[in-house]
């Protein structure tokens, strides 16, 4: 079970309210809007690329498309809106414990707009578990499963005695 | 499987030991008991014994031993098996 199961409260934020929920920022903030959050369940973002993007003059030059890491984090970013916009955790930073089974189906390119969708599995004492999957006109590009941390929030619960 | 087999599995299979490491085990002994190891292992033990640890009983799960008499607070026996 989740620490947070009311659901009842369905959110939507823009680039600044995401900003105020997470820490990634520019050239690293990588989800444009949320268009639903349900708290403690689940995310769905839209983050769309142009060719202004810092990225695509090196990736590749005769190709642009968007980096598989970067596909990841778009996935990741709205993944953790799904818990960070509780009030309790806005503003916290996250790290990665794990991420398993990603798969990239097709690439993205400039005017591509991604959208992301993201389900909270497990979320309790600061470590929360989950899956993204992300589509271009409802066609799937890019999914994973992801164990995020909230450090702040572990730390609280870290033994008091160690020989460390 | 008795309370004491379930009870070192958890530490066996979240910290990827041998059950002769587990006497005198302490929290950050060994790199895997970490602050998310702790929290992954709190986890297998609440399903293990369907139980939900209080948010103290977590911070002073300080090594194998202490786990014990903690888990005996929640009626998670492992003496006499």
């Amino acid at each position: 079970m989740n620490e947070t199961t009311d659901t009842s409260q369905v959110m939507s934020f823009d680039t600044m309210g995401i900003q105020a929920c997470q820490r990634n920022r520019y050239p690293l903030l990588f989800v444009d809007q949320i268009v639903e959050a349900v708290p403690g369940k689940s995310a769905r973002g839209v983050k769309c690329f142009t060719y202004n993007e810092w990225f695509f003059p090196a990736h590749f030059d005769d190709e642009p498309n968007v980096p598989g890491f970067i596909l990841v984090e778009c996935l990741v970013q709205t993944f953790i809106m799904s818990f960070l916009c509780i009030d309790e955790y806005k503003g916290k930073k996250t790290n990665f414990v794990s991420i398993d089974n990603v798969k990239f189906k097709r690439k993205v390119v400039p005017g591509d707009r991604l959208e992301v969708d993201a389900t909270l599995d497990h979320f309790k004492r600061g470590i929360a578990k989950g899956h993204a999957e992300s589509y271009i006109d409802q066609e799937l590009v890019c999914q994973a499963d992801f164990v995020v941390t909230i450090p702040d929030v572990l730390d609280g619960f870290r033994p008091k005695s160690s020989r460390a | 499987m008795s309370n004491s087999n379930k009870y070192d599995t958890a530490f066996i299979e979240t910290f990827q030991v041998d059950a002769q490491q587990l006497s005198g085990l302490q929290y950050q002994d060994i790199k895997e008991w970490d602050s998310i190891g702790h929290m992954q292992l709190m986890s297998v033990l609440e399903e293990a014994f369907s139980v939900e640890l209080d948010i103290d009983d977590i911070i002073d799960f300080s090594s194998y031993e202490k786990g014990k008499e903690i888990l005996s607070k929640y009626g998670v026996s492992m003496a006499n098996e």
